[in-house]
């Protein structure tokens, strides 16, 4: 057995040049570098972006092909039991014991998570499942949950042990608005001296919340930034225009749309450009979703440098 | 249609996956090895042609047995795919009816699963005509043969076993349902057909696969021509049971299809909804929620201390094994193994707790012998349970991906080996509690039968000892192979298979050492004589051996452990790697120490101090005897006179040594100069030989325990000479297949013919199977010599007539039993000696045994009848003396003068039976003897003493020769005889309950075939057609007349240096005695193979105005003969039966009084006879005592009731 070594409080996680394929030939990461302090960051990216893929690799549960993982001085591929120590996992997508009910089988958990006094474990168990608002359902069985409970649960699963790295991998997504709230400041909360990484495809998660974040797609980092100042540099920048459905293809050619939007029957349609595209626009104030769908269509982050000497129109 | 696009959806979906083609490919290649085996052939030794319809229905039915246990899935995915990839939301609201949808899956799976049973037919087509059959056993091609199987066989185990796996499946929403029904029709097959209803066509009827129709019924029934030439058709139990199991198929099939509804899968199980009636929940509970407005929480975790050592890792794999235990306990299957196989035992054990249909006291060391069972116990009811172990084990390595909480528990931490120990514990407890229910079973089983000395130490130590190990073995194998597959369906697979190698294809293959077949080693037995005997120490050895291997396999399970989504060999290979260090490394480093260090322990044991021989080395051994020394088969030798021994018997040091001397005669006519010596070749070591004249030893040949010692004065006619020998019975260590346990310390029993040296070539030593002797070119040589040679007629039994004495000393608490008087008995040096000398010649078969005997005396006349017997079984003394004694006065009045002064009636140590073997003078018998319990109720049958009868009737069995027949002249004359002292002594009632008890097919079924009587060699023929044909001519020509005949004969055969006789002989003095007029009826029974067909039809009477009756009854009759091809063909009857009218009976009885019972002329067909008797009928029948019609029928149509008419 090797010597204990944790990860000191307040430990960066750090992602050297990471890649991953899959034997179908699925290029799911390549090359993705990322350096997260503590506090909460936000991983953006549209669906099949190869978030999960990176989520499981920082879980330990997936190799990278090549690159390095490492948590303050622990390698997470090579010392993952150590990680695991320190870890709390939420995972996109899981299931329950049906038959289990939740204060037993987060019992269970708490012992696999090391506490092995059963008072401890009692209170631990208590304390969470209250944090979660599960206490009042603790007896039920867990395949009668909603969808909303269940995911819950899974955070009261992934917050026991107080853990140093937290991977929640579109957390948000089953939750009713009341209890994502609660969800986030409990994150954030978590965020003051933890590293806490949230994938989402949800916009306001990281805008509301995350001091960092990474946009993602198609196993690239196409943009790591602050929020805040992210958005404070398209100021100027992001123009709207109300139009017609069947005035929208031409649109599309002519200028940098990044993004379009039915709004109250009518279609807005939100352009990029560094000066006015023209009378019919009026300037937008911009929000991280701009940043997003600019950064998506390669108007600013990697993508727009890799391309640059290749758009000529 | 909608229903065809479902059921080619389905089709397509399935065989693009990898797992049907893996099924078709293994049922293939375990078909095409079935088809080679002749295992069948030997067990009833004949050889059939490897493509006959018989040899192709029989590896179609093994073959649809492997089918049923892991095709499952096929139907499983069929029914139950959509809930579970959680994908049946999106299906069930199509617009599509449940019927339709659900007709067309079955149907798809019925055509996949009807497509891979083709992969048995094309196995045994590839057995048949690949290279390496044996040419000679190739018969021509027959399409017929196989369709008949495949049509027959398995297309109806198709249909039900779909049927069956599909309605589970779609119930449960659980693919993996499907095994579950394999299992149900597995167990109907094994446990309830094989065991519970040991009723013959009960079984056969139940039995959902067809073991019992095609390899117990067929495998009998059938002539060896029949199997050879005779389809299987769709007839008799055949066509009952097939009717009978398609129904059991539409049942299930239309029950699902009326039942299945497509409804959300919350609903939940049938069981859950019972028990939460009336219990509503508000589901505002979870709404509670959302009225507490969102606050800034803080994570208010309390700290607490967290530990990562081996401590909490320990208590990890505990909860883990609590929980794995748990979620198998409260499965459907679960309980079925827990709960319902116990129940279900109890009355199996119940039922086996009988011998022939007489109660066995149920001691613990009985019952056990029901509960247990070795892991490579093919046919032992217990088979089910190491397939129920793979399921399990798939169940709990699969279980957090299944409930996909897998990327959270893998992200928890701790060594993977926690969840494996963790899950091996689990699925242990399982075991252990199964066996603890299955103690319990046995222990209300033996209250039920009124016994109560449970033993509870001994339970234990068997159940939670040896079978748990035995067990545990085998579920870690099976949770390692999940592991290790990672792949469900395939996983099971290979699961099953490997349970298919350890128990049928590592000796299919030749792969017999127990070191080479995973769990395997000798067997245990345990008996309340010998205890364990010396058989504790070689299992546990093997055992260890095996453990340690298991621990090797628990760390490949370790390294090779799924945890989180690294798919793929190469990545899991790295991840193996990555893990082989530290505490995994050592403990791979200490397994591999044991594997070698125990392993060249056992070894050094099997191979090094005893010899190790294959079953293929042992055939090679004896052809090369045969090849080498063939020649001297003929050579004249000098015969045994006399046999003088000097017995030492060490039990505790489980050592003996025999001094002694044979004195060989001359009989021949001419001088002889050469002699042959064959002494023991495996079982003692013969240290010395010597010949009291002088001779050369010409060859010595150790390894065939073949000596040749020409004479240098040849032996002249009547001349003798005497052979010196010495041999001893060392304590070796133990073979492969344990310890010899003929000498050990609580008891100890063996054969002079195993140890002592014999003079003269030994045929036995041939080998005797005709594809053996082909593939050794030897020329082919029937099992036993024709009736009809003349040459060959080597004494048997009483024949050859030798002095014996024995001087046999063993520990000083042991009593010594040996053939012969017992003339004195002393203690010197702190043993005890023996001394046994016979008063009259004994043949070549002798018995020793020592033990810590108690010893019963009797007399009769002036006979000494001595029984040696456990001192803690004496319920059997006073009934066996009681026989034994009315024995000896009939059939000393009947056949002649019993030729001893004594008898000798031991019971074998070690030896679990209730059967008994009888010597000359000497009758020994098994352990359970004692305990098999006659009715004390002198109206109820006494089997145990009819039995003792037939023994006791050997003592007058006469010399005879070693050729056809020979076996009716030992077993036939000696039931014959038997039922006259049954009659002697029970009366007419008594006999007519044995001649009962015989017409039942158990456990001698007929068998009718070409060789008449005079040839018998099967048992039906020896041990039932050969007494009833004597009795039947007894009841027509007077019993004197026949037991005069048999008396004449032992006189000439018994006389010194009378030829041994035959069935001819005695064939010949049954003619003398009998009138011409039955001469055709002597012939139907022993010349030809006749059966008699008598039934009543129907009796009416009225009544006379003379105050009389006249009854009228209506006969049918035919006669049946079997040629010598064993074809059937009726041949007409003019023959004398017996016809009886009688009184109403007594309650209880079939038969009332008799009031007319005479012979009536009956002719073939049958006809109308009239009777008058003077009281009131009741009862009229045709050979109302079965003297012809032997058939036994559960309600009797040879009587009829008589109807009385005004």
């Amino acid at each position: 057995m090797t010597a204990a070594s944790t990860a000191a409080p307040g430990a960066t996680l750090a992602i050297r040049n990471v890649s991953k394929r899959y034997p179908n030939g699925v290029q799911a990461l390549t090359n993705v570098s990322l350096t997260i302090p503590p506090g909460m960051y936000g991983l953006l990216g549209p669906n099949g972006a190869g978030k999960s893929t990176l989520m499981r690799i920082l879980a330990t549960l997936q190799e990278p092909d090549s690159g390095t993982v490492s948590l303050g001085d622990l390698d997470i591929v090579r010392q993952k039991d150590d990680v695991r120590r320190t870890l709390g996992y939420l995972p996109q997508e899981f299931g329950v014991y049906p038959k289990s009910n939740a204060a037993d089988l987060l019992d269970h958990f708490a012992l696999l998570k090391g506490i092995g006094a059963r008072g401890d474990r009692k209170s631990v168990v208590e304390a969470l499942l209250r944090q979660v608002n599960l206490w009042e359902v603790r007896k039920q069985k867990l395949g009668g949950y909603s969808g909303g409970m269940r995911q819950r649960f899974g955070v009261a699963v992934a917050l026991l042990g107080n853990p140093k790295l937290m991977i929640v991998d579109e957390p948000t997504a089953g939750l009713d608005p009341a209890e994502r709230v609660r969800f986030l400041n409990l994150l954030s909360e978590l965020g003051e001296n933890s590293v806490v990484l949230l994938s989402t495809h949800i916009v306001e998660d990281v805008s509301e919340l995350c001091t960092r974040m990474a946009i993602i797609d198609r196993g690239e980092i196409l943009l790591e930034a602050e929020p805040l100042r992210a958005v404070a540099e398209l100021r100027g920048r992001i123009w709207r225009q109300v139009v017609s459905k069947d005035a929208l293809p031409a649109l599309e050619r002519e200028h940098r749309v990044i993004s379009t939007k039915l709004l109250a029957g009518r279609t807005v349609a939100r352009v990029h450009g560094d000066t006015s595209p023209g009378p019919a626009f009026e300037a937008a104030e911009p929000d991280l979703e701009d940043v997003y769908f600019s950064t998506m269509t390669g108007h600013i982050g990697r993508r727009s440098e890799a391309q640059e000497p290749a758009v000529a129109r | 249609m909608k229903f065809w696009g479902i059921f080619r959806f389905e089709l397509a979906y399935q065989l693009r996956r990898p797992w049907p083609w893996l099924f078709f490919a293994v049922l293939l290649v375990l078909s095409f090895l079935m088809s080679r085996d002749a295992s069948l052939a030997e067990a009833l030794f004949e050889e059939f042609l490897v493509n006959s319809p018989f040899a192709v229905a029989k590896t179609t039915v093994f073959g649809s047995l492997i089918w049923l246990l892991i095709a499952a899935p096929v139907a499983g995915e069929a029914a139950a795919r959509d809930v579970a990839t959680r994908m049946y939301p999106l299906v069930y609201t199509a617009s599509v009816r449940e019927s339709e949808f659900l007709g067309g899956r079955f149907l798809a799976a019925l055509v996949i699963n009807a497509f891979l049973l083709l992969a048995v037919q094309a196995g045994i087509l590839l057995g048949v005509y690949l290279s390496g059959a044996d040419p000679s056993l190739v018969g021509p091609f027959r399409p017929a043969a196989y369709l008949t199987s495949y049509a027959f066989i398995s297309l109806p185990n198709a249909f039900v076993a779909t049927a069956v796996q599909f309605a589970l499946a779609a119930r449960t929403g659980r693919t993996m349902a499907g095994y579950v029904g394999s299992f149900l029709l597995f167990f109907m097959g094994f446990f309830i057909a094989g065991a519970l209803l040991f009723g013959r066509a009960l079984g056969t009827l139940l039995d959902p696969i067809g073991v019992r129709f095609i390899v117990e019924d067929l495998a009998y029934l059938w002539t060896t021509v029949e199997k050879n030439v005779r389809l299987v058709g769709l007839e008799g139990s055949v066509l009952t049971n097939r009717m009978v199991w398609t129904g059991v198929g539409l049942v299930a099939l239309v029950g699902t299809l009326l039942t299945f509804r497509f409804v959300h899968r919350a609903e939940g199980a049938l069981w859950s909804r019972w028990t939460s009636r009336g219990r509503v929940r508000r589901a505002g509970i979870a709404g509670a929620t959302l009225a507490r407005p969102p606050v800034l929480a803080h994570v208010a975790a309390p700290k607490v201390e967290r530990t990562f050592g081996f401590a909490i890792q320990a208590r990890k794999a505990l909860a883990i094994a609590w929980v794995s235990f748990r979620s198998i306990a409260r499965s459907l299957p679960g309980l079925a193994l827990l709960v319902g196989i116990p129940l279900l035992t109890v009355p199996v054990v119940i039922d086996q707790m009988e011998s022939a249909g007489v109660p066995v006291v149920p001691t613990t060391a009985l019952v056990l012998r029901e509960l247990t069972a070795s892991l490579s116990a093919e046919l032992s009811r217990w088979v089910i349970v190491p397939f129920i172990l793979v399921f399990f084990a798939g169940e709990l390595v699969w279980r957090e991906r299944d409930a996909g909480l897998s990327e959270i528990t893998d992200a928890m931490p701790g060594s993977d080996w926690v969840p494996l120990v963790g899950k091996f514990l689990g699925l242990g407890l399982v075991i252990a509690l199964f066996l603890t229910m299955l103690t319990g079973a046995g222990m209300l089983a033996q209250t039920i039968r009124g016994y109560q000395d449970y033993e509870v130490g001994l339970y234990l130590q068997v159940m939670l000892g040896l079978q748990l190990v035995e067990y545990l073995l085998f579920a870690l194998l099976a949770l390692v192979v999940h592991a290790i597959v990672d792949e469900k369906y395939i996983g099971h697979l290979v699961a099953v298979l490997a349970y298919v190698f350890i128990a049928v294809l590592a000796s299919m293959l030749g792969i017999e050492h127990s070191m080479l077949v995973y769990g395997a080693g000798p067997t245990w037995s345990y008996t309340e004589m010998t205890g364990f005997g010396g058989s504790l120490m070689p299992w546990l050895w093997f055992k260890l051996y095996w453990a340690a291997w298991a621990i090797l396999l628990a760390v490949v399970g370790r390294l090779l452990w799924s945890r989180g989504k690294a798919r793929g060999w190469g990545v899991r290979m790295a991840l193996a790697r990555q893990r082989f260090a530290g505490a995994t490394a050592y403990i791979a480093a200490a397994a591999l120490v044991m594997i070698v260090g125990v392993g060249g322990f056992v070894f050094y044991n099997t191979n090094v101090l005893n010899e190790y021989q294959s079953r293929s080395a042992v055939t090679a051994r004896r052809a090369e005897y045969e090849q080498k020394y063939g020649r001297f088969q003929g050579t004249p030798q000098p015969q045994l006179a006399a046999t003088t021994l000097r017995v030492e018997l060490y039990p505790d040091q489980r050592e003996a040594n025999v001094r002694g001397s044979h004195r060989l005669v001359n009989s021949s006519t001419r001088p002889i100069d050469t002699v042959l010596v064959a002494t023991s070749t495996s079982a003692v070591e013969t240290r010395t030989l010597s010949l009291d004249r002088a001779a050369t030893l010409t060859a010595d040949d150790p390894r065939f325990g073949h000596r040749v010692y020409t004479l240098a004065q040849p032996l002249q006619p009547g001349d003798s000479m005497q052979l010196d020998f010495e041999v001893h019975f060392g304590r070796r260590g133990f073979a492969n297949r344990g310890i010899d346990p003929s000498v050990s310390a609580k008891g100890s029993a063996f054969t002079g013919a195993a140890w002592l040296p014999f003079v003269g070539y030994q045929r036995e030593r041939e080998l005797v199977s005709a594809a053996d002797r082909r593939e050794y070119g030897l020329p082919a040589r029937p099992v036993i010599a024709s009736l009809y040679s003349t040459e060959e007629r080597e004494p048997t039994a009483r024949g050859g007539g030798i002095a014996f004495d024995a001087t046999i000393g063993t520990s000083e608490d042991q009593t010594a039993v040996a053939p012969g008087a017992l003339r004195r008995t002393w203690t010197e040096g702190g043993r005890r000696y023996f001394h046994y000398t016979t008063d009259a010649p004994i043949g070549r078969e002798w018995s020793f045994f020592s033990a810590r005997y108690a010893v019963h005396e009797d007399r009769w006349n002036d006979v000494t009848i001595r029984m040696f017997h456990h001192p803690a079984h004496t319920a059997h003394i006073e009934r066996t003396v009681r026989v034994a004694k009315a024995s000896l006065e009939y059939y000393s009045r009947e056949f002649g003068p019993y030729p001893y002064r004594h008898l000798t009636i031991v019971e074998g140590p070690g030896a679990p039976g209730t059967g008994l073997h009888a010597d000359a003078s000497m009758i020994s018998h098994g352990e359970g003897f004692p305990r098999w319990v006659p009715p004390t109720d002198a109206s109820r049958f006494d089997f145990p003493g009819a039995v003792m009868a037939h023994e006791m009737a050997h003592q007058w069995t006469l010399p005879y020769a070693a050729v056809e027949g020979a076996p009716f002249m030992s077993e036939g004359l000696a039931w014959y005889s038997a039922m006259g002292v049954v009659r002697a002594t029970g009366g007419e009632a008594q006999l007519r309950r044995l001649l009962a008890t015989m017409r039942q097919p158990n456990p001698y079924p007929p068998i009718r075939r070409g060789e008449p009587l005079l040839r018998a060699l099967d048992p039906y023929l020896s041990y039932r057609r050969g007494p009833f044909a004597l009795y039947a001519l007894s009841e027509y020509i007077g019993a004197s007349q026949v037991n005069g005949a048999l008396r004449r004969l032992i006189a000439i055969h018994d006389a010194p240096g009378a030829a041994p006789a035959t069935t001819l002989d005695l064939y010949r003095e049954l003619k003398a005695v009998t009138p011409d007029s039955l001469g055709p009826m002597l012939r139907d029974l022993f010349e030809i193979n006749a059966y008699w067909q008598l039934d009543a039809r129907g009796a009416t009477a009225r009544q006379t105005p003379a105050g009389t009756w006249e009854v009228t009854l209506d006969v049918g009759a035919r006669k049946m003969v079997y040629d010598s091809a064993g074809t059937e063909r009726e041949a007409p009857m003019d023959q004398w039966v017996e016809v009886g009218v009688f009184g109403a009976a007594a309650e209880g009885a079939a038969l009332g009084a008799p009031l007319h019972v005479a012979k009536h002329r009956v002719q073939s067909g049958g006809g109308r006879i009239t009777v008058t008797v003077s009281q009131r009928p009741a009862v009229a029948g045709v050979d109302p005592y079965h003297l012809l019609d032997w058939e036994h029928k559960d309600t009797d149509d040879n009587i009829t009731p008589v109807k009385i008419s005004m």
